[in-house]
């Protein structure tokens, strides 16, 4: 229906450990639409990370191609995969990553410098998207007087500063507390909705995975055969507890969290 | 503003380890202190090299004005004479042995064809004795020497006014007249050591004496000047004398008469016009090799102290260096999130070598601050200055016993830091401080993000 955001083609990666090779990916072709929210489910070691790290440019795949915007990145010289990490893909990870001698509001500018951006225009992109995340009142915190919650959501508030085409999240729900990890899944349940951001994030958690769009699974390095799912329809319902738009596909509500 | 958010980060950063900073500061401050000092020493050497060579061409050249004047006369001492000042009484060495010869010979003298006048002098060292504590470079040590010297001189009308045979400058009271017994006149420094005036009552050697003027003068301190009879009397010494002044008629017969004079009495050191030229040039002679043996030793300070600023440099990248490295490695995470929300790798270079740099920067401040005040301490003791301290001590000794306000004691200059070398040494600290962080830098733009951010 929508233009694609990203695409691999017969994506591969080995590590040779010594004289052993390890097959971390194979043929894994996947395509993001723009506005997809998918879910890569897979048993730890099954190569969740590899794969985003690698749609993420901040790795290479040993062959295969990853198409970020019509760009072909893995034709890309080190030089200039730094400007599709900053421009084009927005990363959230499990263990936050925030600057820990920065506030809320200075990591989440980090990702703006050097763009061209003013420091005024900077700081006022900074606010929104705290806002955005619900933590206007926390801006000027350092890390570690924010809770873990309130971290991953400054950590999401970068990883959308640029405006990135994706937003790659690793187990963003991994160091969370039982609650905290559904106001975290939601909060990127509204942003895939209400902003349109496009996201693809790794979890080996049924029931965030169940937040997405599409869940697609991972075994061994290759991608399951997505009919095996049955998640595919993109039709609209109306939540029953709040009364919002939701998608078909989504187990629970992004916008109240009730199980739909 | 690239720039702006990594300066903030930099200073966030070496803000957040104040101990570590503070270590870094220190140790880099002494290195840059030690820097700054040592120019900061060769150019006071060089500043008091040059201020001697100036008050020695001064001093030479008022001493040869002075010979000019005494073209007729011939000096006889007991003692070698005025022209090498070395071994005054009142000199440096203090006391010495005095001779005095019988005042009949000014008559044989007098009837030497050609001489006009002879006029005698009697200088004795008083008997009373002080001490004195002297500095130098090696210490200070205690002296005993005269108190004061007494200086009789012939009181007649006719002799004061053709010859300069008193003091000229009075500052108070009158000077001594034609036939003044009981009378003296003492040099400004004594009044404080008898406690008198001009009109009071002093006692010279048992026997009182008033002061009718005092004078000012730098060649002769501490002298009593009084009638020569009243001098032989209170010195027990009647019928002697310790100099002669002999005037011929006229400049042409001073040698021939000087050589009669010198055959005549051998025990006498005899100089004329021509012998003081000659020892003034002796003199000029041997202090010109002597500045040139301090500036040869300046020369090989210079040479020293470049090997000794290389190692402070050496050391202060070095410290640099190691710290950077250090804390490449322990921030490897934090590379890697940079790395990942897509820093490039110049990005990550240049954070790291403005860390360097404002590193640099802060301990070239503390070293400023450490070298403002260590500086003299610092110099003097990189530098060998020991052979010009006391090649130019040596030079000054004949010098300040009879002109102290030429050569001047405070001859030698302070090592202190110009604006220049402030400046200076600033950009060396944080030139050596982008040096220092240069390698560490560059391996830590090399680190790949996901290795980083594995890394714990």
């Amino acid at each position: 229906m929508s233009e694609l955001v990203l695409e691999t083609e017969k994506l591969e990666k080995i590590y040779k450990l010594g004289s052993r090779r390890i097959r971390a990916l194979s043929d894994i072709n996947l395509k993001v639409k723009k506005g997809d929210f998918i879910s890569i489910m897979g048993p730890s070691g099954s190569g969740k990370t590899t794969l985003l790290n690698i749609l993420g440019c901040l790795d290479r795949p040993t062959s295969g191609k990853v198409i970020l915007d019509n760009v072909d990145v893995t034709a890309l010289s080190e030089k200039e995969l730094y400007k599709i990490r900053r421009y084009k893909v927005g990363f959230v990870f499990q263990t936050f990553n925030l600057l820990p001698y920065l506030s809320a509001l200075e990591n989440v500018e980090l990702p703006m410098e050097g763009t061209g951006k003013s420091k005024e225009e900077m700081r006022k992109r900074a606010r929104e998207l705290l806002r955005l995340v619900g933590l206007t009142e926390r801006e000027n915190h350092k890390p570690f007087r924010l809770s873990a919650g309130e971290q991953q959501r400054v950590a999401i508030a970068r990883a959308l500063a640029n405006n990135p085409s994706i937003v790659l999240a690793d187990e963003p729900t991994g160091n969370l507390d039982a609650k905290t990890k559904y106001e975290i899944v939601r909060l990127l349940g509204r942003l895939n909705t209400e902003q349109g951001t496009t996201i693809v994030m790794v979890t080996h958690d049924g029931a965030i995975a169940s937040h997405a769009c599409r869940v697609l699974f991972l075994s061994d390095g290759k991608l399951l055969a997505k009919e095996k799912m049955g998640l595919v329809a993109k039709e609209k319902l109306v939540c029953p507890a709040c009364g919002r738009e939701v998608q078909a596909d989504h187990a629970f509500c992004p916008h109240c969290g009730k199980k739909l | 503003m690239k720039a702006l958010g990594a300066l903030s980060r930099a200073l966030k950063n070496i803000s957040r380890r104040k101990v570590r900073t503070f270590l870094v500061v220190v140790a880099l401050g002494f290195s840059i202190a030690i820097m700054v000092s040592i120019p900061a020493g060769i150019m006071a050497n060089q500043e008091s090299m040059q201020r001697i060579t100036e008050n020695f061409a001064n001093t030479i050249t008022t001493m040869q004005k002075e010979i000019n004047k005494t073209a007729t006369l011939i000096e006889c001492s007991t003692t070698p004479n005025r022209g090498m000042q070395t071994f005054r009484p009142g000199g440096f060495f203090g006391g010495f042995n005095q001779t005095f010869v019988d005042e009949t010979i000014m008559d044989e003298i007098r009837s030497i064809e050609g001489v006009k006048d002879v006029i005698p002098f009697l200088e004795k060292s008083s008997s009373e004795n002080i001490s004195e504590t002297i500095n130098t470079p090696w210490g200070s040590r205690t002296v005993y020497r005269p108190a004061y010297t007494i200086m009789g001189v012939c009181l007649n009308a006719t002799i004061i006014a053709s010859y300069p045979i008193l003091p000229t400058n009075i500052t108070t009271g009158e000077n001594l007249s034609e036939g003044d017994s009981g009378y003296i006149l003492i040099s400004s420094n004594l009044t404080s050591y008898f406690g008198v005036d001009v009109g009071d009552t002093v006692e010279i050697e048992g026997e009182p004496f008033i002061v009718k003027g005092v004078f000012e003068s730098s060649s002769q301190p501490r002298t009593v000047y009084m009638n020569i009879s009243d001098a032989q009397r209170v010195t027990g010494l009647t019928g002697k004398i310790s100099r002669l002044y002999v005037y011929v008629s006229d400049a042409s017969f001073a040698t021939q008469v000087a050589d009669v004079i010198k055959a005549m009495y051998p025990e006498l050191y005899v100089t004329s016009y021509q012998d003081r030229l000659e020892n003034l040039q002796r003199m000029q002679e041997m202090y010109t090799q002597t500045l040139s043996n301090a500036e040869s030793s300046i020369a090989q300070a210079q040479a020293t102290a470049t090997q000794v600023i290389i190692v402070a440099v050496a050391a202060a990248t070095l410290i640099v260096f190691f710290v950077m490295l250090y804390s490449v490695r322990e921030r490897t995470r934090e590379i890697g999130i940079l790395k990942a929300i897509g820093f490039s790798n110049w990005n990550v270079m240049s954070q790291f070598m403005l860390e360097g740099m404002l590193i640099g920067l802060i301990g070239g401040v503390a070293g400023v601050l450490i070298g403002s005040i260590a500086a003299p301490f610092f110099s003097s003791f990189l530098l060998p200055q020991i052979n010009l301290f006391g090649g130019a001590q040596r030079m000054q000794r004949p010098f300040q016993t009879q002109y102290p306000n030429i050569i001047g004691t405070q001859s030698y200059s302070v090592a202190t830091l110009s604006p220049q070398l402030i400046l200076a040494a600033l950009c060396a600290a944080a030139v050596l401080g982008a040096l220092g962080s240069l390698y560490p830098a560059w391996r830590a733009s090399r680190i790949s993000p996901i290795e980083a951010l594995r890394y714990e």
